[in-house]
């Protein structure tokens, strides 16, 4: 799905560029950059948790709660740079709770986050009494707002958050691994790595970024709202398989997930322009990753189908 | 390796087993699924401790307390399902673990990387480019990535599984010329492989397992492959053999057609009639079980037709079984048994629509259907409540069966009914197909011990590469003729 | 058995400790309300119990509640007529239910994946169908369904109990419940056997849609309204609710008994709360809790029986 999803991307912008008056003009390019810039900091992350068959329901949830905390601190004066690091702390927190469920306790990963999801969202409710929290003072949307070389922050903080990821992937001794959880973690135990460490690590990172999100979220809304990122981690998990990563073997890509989070950016925005309802655009997008995932069903069985068996009794 | 044991839960592996080694020679280890050759390799490539015994490397005493310890020392493994990540190009499979460091704290030097695992896989004659993924090679090729893993680490005992077993004659010949250039170099060669005719072209010596235990040693020019296989499957104490053949079969009752299915079988013709019992023979590999398999409907079938009394099998499994077909895996555990479920729930499964047709399903009813089974099979259970996992191999075995009685199965299919069933219980179960067939039921055997093939069939056909070979008759069938026939080469 | 008798003294023990912290909790009212509560718990869980005992999983039975109870709120609107609304909302559960089936055993999508797509497809077409608005006011003969009350005892109870017996002798009395029950436990076994896998999976999800439709009926009837959000705080309690009461996710062990002890329990936990003026936000915490909890002693459950030979 590959390129598929590359072509895709390319059919809904042309599609919506005639359709839909207004969708091609700079702004509004932009104005996708910006929407799509939380959500690739979420799928980023995914991506190698996908990667090593494992699945992380609670980064909306986590993300949410990181906000809360992340404004509350700013309400209190603290200072932006506390905050942040707070709001990163607490995504940390549930990252390594995720990863010693499903690594050290063997717990099926949906499950494990479904469950540290409750917990997440419980919290920001507590802390944030049910409503919005305001007054976070000047410093996060000054920031926020700045747009070097006309471009806006959080476009380039989600830029630079794949690139550094995607050099860690390549360069280092993470990307293998992390395909090898997933491809064929007895191979990585038997070469003598620490697997479990990685594993945990990948789930870890997923909670910190969900923590880091926050800088965003909270940076776009002026507050921290306790049900603010409900569901976005499912969009995450959309924008990594629309982009080709799958359930098995440790395949994946973190380009494809940035043409997966483009193309949800784009189908969102493209529908926004036509006037259809976001409630609508959920459920399309529900639709496209069960296409998606159907379509790498079908292709695996004909692969299967093809190749003779190798292996005798 | 010297007087090595092993056990686990209920099961010795190996009792005090001795292998010895020389630089450069290819030592080919032979012996039955479950005789302990898996058991033993993995003690030896650490990731296993025996309980008892000792290794010695070159005279001296070593400790492998993990597969790093033995790949430091030098030993490397490559396994039937081999340990390549799909998703990664040849170099990083090859590298995997002790990739070369960079200039950056952390990074790899992929360049280097690549150099040198071309340079590898250069030594072995090939030609591949080395950020091709694992997953879009051929199985041949994979294999060769596996032997270029094993040297980057400085192997200097390679332990090879059935290395050939997935490979075109042209591909085995430069196997042998890698292997050939290995045993030249100094390296020494464990070589496991059921295809016996491979010893004559590159084997040394010869250790024999049976049972966890080791038989013999001997050296390759010594050995006839008739022996071997003797050594292998060993003498059973004979008792209650079938000595009743069938003179008068009744119809037929499977017909088999130039069966073809995307197991690999191809082009497989054969019949079976009332009151028979039919042996299914060939060395490991000669795809018995596929063949089986696709008769039954488990496998998919491309082409050719299965009749069973008179009744096309072209619907998988559910059609096979109402029309009174029957399989005994070889898995037993996991293919014939749901072991956390009881006695009476795996002896009812198949026979739901039999006993229950309406639907409805009585548990007390079922019990007795359950109870009446495991009497007339003598299963030994506290009772049919007691969950299946409990039981010893010989009663699961009888379960299985005892859930085909109860669906009143009339055509079945054995695939290695008695392996891993001690004596005692063997009988029982030979008296078990006795008694079918004499009800009229067919039975079609696979079985790799040459003596229960004589002994218990009334004839047999013979496999080899997938396809049928020969079909022995009563009077033809003996254990140099089932050989001769499932052996490559004479 | 040993099983379920041990999870029900645990009931009965949070039961003691409740009335002793509070004087409220013993009173008809609150007994009553409780066990309303898990009436309606316990009937979104029965077919996601289905689902989990043949090791698969149907995520999207809380959106689907909440879809079937809004297009049966607007039929019953429009039509004017109960029989009607039920009909429909029944209906389109099982819809929902035959399209999870499909993608499962036609297009063989893992069942968690599949649906939890479906799951976020259905939040997004309930919010689209409401548009932003609620419907409310139906007839009195219909909310008794769900505020009523039969002999001094509220009607879901009466509808669980029902369901209890239906759903048990399904499970326990009928082939089918047996196959089911094989599938769990070793799918490639029970193909192997004759048991017609696909066909019978394939009703599982449509029964566990069903299901989900009837709660989402007894559901409208209680809460006399319908609007987008009610089905999404459904999902996890219903977990929650299967887990707690021992079926296990690996399948092929459990039972509908054990999902109504584990409505009970999940439902004593969150009216001990309230009853003890605990932050409501603490629910959802709470929950994902047990949840895990619950997971882990099924992790454990297994290992341990798979270590005994």
């Amino acid at each position: 799905m590959n390129k598929g999803a590359a072509y895709l991307l390319a059919i809904l912008v042309v599609v919506f560029a005639v359709f839909g008056s207004g969708f091609a003009t700079t702004a509004n390019i932009l104005n996708i950059g910006v929407q799509s810039s939380v959500l690739l900091l979420l799928a980023l992350p995914m991506t190698l948790v996908i990667m090593t068959e494992g699945l992380d329901l609670s980064m909306g949830a986590v993300l949410s709660l990181s906000g809360v905390v992340m404004a509350t601190m700013l309400m209190n004066e603290h200072r932006l740079p506390v905050a942040v690091g707070a709001a990163v702390g607490v995504g940390l927190a549930f990252g390594l709770a995720n990863g010693l469920l499903v690594v050290a306790l063997g717990l099926p990963p949906f499950v494990a986050t479904l469950g540290t999801l409750g917990i997440a969202q419980g919290l920001a409710l507590l802390v944030s009494g049910g409503q919005s929290v305001v007054g976070i003072g000047d410093a996060l949307p000054a920031l926020y707002g700045r747009e070097p070389l006309d471009v806006p922050f959080a476009i380039w903080v989600a830029v630079a958050a794949f690139v550094i990821l995607r050099l860690a992937l390549s360069k280092t001794r993470l990307g293998p691994y992390v395909s090898a959880i997933g491809g064929n973690r007895e191979a990585l135990v038997l070469a003598g790595v620490r697997a479990n460490v990685y594993h945990v690590g990948v789930y870890v990172l997923a909670g910190a970024m969900a923590g880091f999100a926050a800088l965003l979220l909270t940076g776009r809304m002026s507050a921290g709202h306790p049900t603010a990122a409900i569901g976005m981690e499912f969009d995450a998990v959309a924008a990594v398989i629309v982009g080709g990563t799958t359930f098995e073997r440790g395949k994946g890509s973190l380009w494809g997930t940035l043409v997966g989070v483009l193309t949800i950016g784009v189908l969102k925005n493209g529908l926004n322009v036509l006037e259809v309802s976001s409630s609508l655009q959920v459920a399309s997008i529900g639709v496209l990753v069960i296409v998606a995932l159907a379509i790498d069903s079908m292709l695996q069985a004909l692969k299967q189908r093809r190749h003779t068996p190798a292996r005798a009794a | 390796m010297r007087g090595i044991s092993k056990s686990f839960p209920g099961v010795r592996a190996l009792d005090g087993v001795s292998l010895s080694v020389d630089a450069g020679e290819v030592h080919f280890l032979l012996g039955q699924n479950g005789a302990g050759k898996s058991t033993l390799i993995r003690i030896l490539y650490g990731a296993h401790h025996p309980d008892a015994g000792e290794i010695l490397l070159n005279g001296e005493k070593v400790r492998l307390a993990s597969p790093a310890d033995a790949r430091a020392l030098g030993i490397a493994v490559i396994f039937q399902e081999f340990s390549l990540v799909p998703y990664l190009d040849l170099a990083q499979n090859i590298f995997l673990g002790r990739e070369p460091r960079g200039l950056l704290p952390g990074t790899i030097d992929h360049r280097k990387m690549h150099a040198e695992a071309r340079r590898l896989l250069g030594s072995l004659g090939m030609d591949l480019d080395t950020h091709a993924l694992a997953h879009e090679l051929g199985v041949a090729q994979q294999q060769v990535v596996e032997i270029a893993k094993a040297l980057s680490q400085n192997a200097r005992i390679l332990v090879m599984d059935e290395p050939t077993a997935a490979l075109s004659d042209h591909e085995i010949d430069r196997l042998f010329t890698q292997i050939q250039a290995l045993k030249a170099s100094g390296v020494a060669v464990i070589y496991i492989s059921h295809r016996l005719q491979e010893i004559a072209a590159i084997g040394d010596r010869i250790t024999v397992l049976r049972d966890g235990r080791k038989v013999t040693t001997m050296a390759a020019a010594d050995a006839k492959p008739a022996d071997l296989v003797h050594l292998m499957i060993g003498r059973q104490v004979d008792t209650t053999y079938r000595h009743q053949f069938c003179d008068q079969p009744g119809a037929v009752v499977l017909d088999v057609q130039k069966l073809e299915a995307a197991n690999g079988i191809s082009g497989a013709t054969l019949s079976i009639r009332a009151g028979e019992v039919v042996g299914l023979a060939g060395l490991v590999g000669a795809g018995r079980s596929e063949l089986a398999r696709a008769i039954f409907g488990a496998d998919r079938v491309t082409g050719g037709t299965v009749r069973l009394n008179g009744r096309a099998l072209d619907a998988g499994p559910v059609r096979a079984v109402r029309s009174g077909a029957a399989l005994v895996p070889e898995n037993r555990q996991t293919e014939g048994l749901a072991l956390m479920r009881s006695v009476q729930d795996n002896v009812l499964v198949a026979g739901m629509r039999k006993w229950f047709p309406s639907g409805w399903y009585c548990a007390r009813a079922a019990a007795t259907i359950a109870s009446d089974v495991v009497a007339r099979l003598s299963i030994a259970t506290p009772s049919v409540a007691r969950v299946t996992r409990f039981l010893s191999g010989g009663n699961q075995q009888k379960v299985v069966i005892g859930k085909w009685l109860t669906a009143g199965s009339t055509f079945f299919v054995f695939d290695e009914p008695t392996r891993g069933i001690d004596v005692g219980a063997k009988a029982e179960i030979y008296g078990v197909i006795n008694r079918l067939v004499a009800d009229g039921a067919a039975v079609l055997m696979i079985s790799s011990e040459l003596p229960e093939v004589v002994a218990v069939c009334d004839r047999a056909y013979v496999m080899r590469d997938k396809r049928i070979v020969g079909e022995l008759q009563r009077s033809e069938l003996s254990e140099a003729n089932i050989l001769r026939l499932a052996m490559h080469h004479e | 058995m040993k099983g379920l008798a041990y999870r029900l003294i645990a009931v009965a023990a949070i039961a003691v400790g409740l009335a002793f912290a509070t004087d409220v909790f013993l009173t008809s009212a609150n007994v009553l309300n409780v066990l309303r509560q898990a009436s309606l718990t316990f009937l979104i869980a029965s077919g996601l119990t289905l689902t989990i005992l043949t090791a698969g999983l149907d995520l999207s039975v809380g959106a689907n509640v909440g879809l079937s109870a809004c297009f049966a709120a607007t039929v019953m609107k429009a039509t004017d007529s109960v029989t009607m609304g039920v009909v429909a909302g029944l209906g389109f559960g099982a819809l929902v239910g035959v399209l999870n089936g499909l993608m499962i055993t036609l297009l063989k999508l893992p069942p968690f994946i599949a649906t939890y797509g479906m799951l976020w497809t259905l939040n997004g077409v309930t919010y689209w169908f409401m548009g932003g608005e609620t419907i409310h006011g139906f007839r009195p003969g219909f909310r008794a369904l769900g505020s009523g009350y039969g002999l001094g005892v509220p009607i879901p109870i009466y509808v669980m109990a029902a369901f209890l017996l239906v759903g048990g002798v399904f499970t326990r009395y009928t082939t089918f419940g047996q196959e089911v029950y094989a599938i769990g436990a070793n799918r490639e076994a029970a193909r192997l056997s004759g048991v017609p896998v696909r066909a019978r999976l394939t009703l599982v999800y449509i029964l566990s849609g069903a299901m989900a439709g009837l709660a989402a009926i007894v559901y409208l009837a209680r809460l006399n309204s319908a609007e987008a959000d009610i089905g999404e705080p459904l999902t996890l309690p219903a977990i929650a609710a299967v887990l707690i009461g021992g079926t296990s996710l690996f399948g092929g062990v459990g039972s509908l008994t054990g999902t109504l002890i584990g409505a009970l329990t999940l439902t004593l936990v969150v009216n001990g709360m309230n009853l003890l003026a605990v932050d409501a936000s603490w629910q959802p915490l709470v929950t994902g809790a047990i949840v895990i909890l619950a997971v882990w002693i099924d992790v454990i459950t297994r290992q341990r029986a798979e270590a005994r030979v």
